[in-house]
């Protein structure tokens, strides 16, 4: 993009001679160098959205977390197909807006307790359930994220966390053709 | 003449920004519309990571000796369609292990046509009549569930 959209105005300057009257009377006599810097300015609105498209992480299907601040490690499902992400909690009780629960054991089987920020209403083919929701920080490749998470028993499921879209949306893209492309190395977090 | 150099420039670096990443890779949004082929229905697809294999809504489904019949959702035109079997396969879901047939479809998604296999369920309690999966998305692509809709069918062969 640099190099063509430096030569293009050197290339301009010599054919339009100087002087803002001139340039002005040639945009309008001439339809071309007004679909030329229009074609100019779209390209380079489109190159910068491929920058920051860019600059997203690529993650892969599954990939590892650190569960802060009790830095247990955790595999997680990167999952574009859930709206919001999930947590696997054993022995889930909610006390006073205080959700207390168990990792899986095959984690640690830590204790935690954390204040329900939410609830949400999860409806199946034949069933309702109503799931705390609350706030956890993890370390996904190079960053921290704040993130709210559903409480729920997944222990017929393989991961205990499941990445949604509420995470992906403005820092990660997704590649299927591989897993566990990006360790967690968050600066934040002391040599894992 | 050289604004014909340029203007040709200028609209090849649009074109080649947005669809294709390094490697060959192609991005997607979270929801993609595609084209199922040879009938040419139009149907919108959630982009599911999180699924092991592609799934679509399939209605009042039959299945007689290795041929299975079912309908598209109403609102995508409700047409009947007849495949052969190729397997069937125990997929996991929320509720359980379930069995169900694997049929083996093609479709465009953006200027590519994939045959790819997908397992036929009822989904109508679901918002999208496709879901595909980790299956399909080998195919080198990779989502951004920040887009939607990025890449139209537009396959060369398909008026």
């Amino acid at each position: 993009m640099d190099i063509l959209s430096a030569g293009s105005s050197s290339s301009f300057k010599i054919k339009m001679g100087s002087g803002p009257k001139r340039f002005r009377e040639y945009l309008l006599s001439r339809p071309v160098g007004l679909t030329f810097f229009f074609m100019l300015t779209l390209s380079i609105v489109f190159a910068g959205e491929e920058t920051s498209a860019a600059e997203k992480i690529t993650i892969g299907e599954v990939e590892e977390v650190i569960l802060l601040p009790w830095r247990v490690k955790l595999p997680a499902r990167i999952d574009t197909g859930a709206a919001t992400s999930s947590l696997d909690a054993r022995e889930l009780k909610v006390k006073n807006n205080i959700a207390e629960f168990k990792l899986p054991k095959k984690y640690g089987g830590a204790l935690l307790r954390l204040p329900v920020t939410d609830w949400t209403h999860v409806r199946g083919a034949d069933f309702k359930e109503r799931r705390p929701v609350v706030e956890i920080t993890l370390c996904m490749g190079p960053i921290l994220i704040h993130t709210q998470v559903t409480l729920n028993d997944r222990s017929t499921v393989r991961y205990p966390l499941i990445i949604g879209r509420n995470v992906l949306k403005d820092n990660f893209v997704v590649d299927c053709t591989a897993s566990n492309c990006f360790p967690p190395s968050c600066p934040e977090v002391p040599s894992q | 003449m050289d604004w014909i150099l340029i203007s040709t420039f200028a609209i090849l670096s649009l074109l080649v920004p947005g669809t294709i990443y390094a490697d060959e890779k192609i991005v997607i949004g979270g929801i993609e519309e595609v084209i199922l082929l040879p009938w040419g229905v139009r149907l919108p697809a959630r982009i599911d990571t999180g699924a092991a294999k592609s799934s679509l809504d399939a209605q009042d489904l039959k299945v007689q000796d290795e041929m299975v019949e079912f309908k598209l959702p109403k609102k995508h035109g409700g047409l009947k369609l007849r495949l052969p079997i190729i397997e069937w396969r125990h997929v996991r879901t929320p509720e359980g292990l379930e069995p169900r047939p694997i049929v083996e479809l093609e479709i465009c998604l953006g200027s590519r046509r994939i045959r790819t296999e997908v397992n036929l369920a009822d989904r109508s309690m679901v918002k999208y009549p496709l879901i595909l999966g980790r299956n399909f998305l080998k195919e080198n692509y990779i989502v951004d569930v920040k887009r939607r809709k990025t890449a139209p069918p537009n396959c060369p062969e398909i008026p």
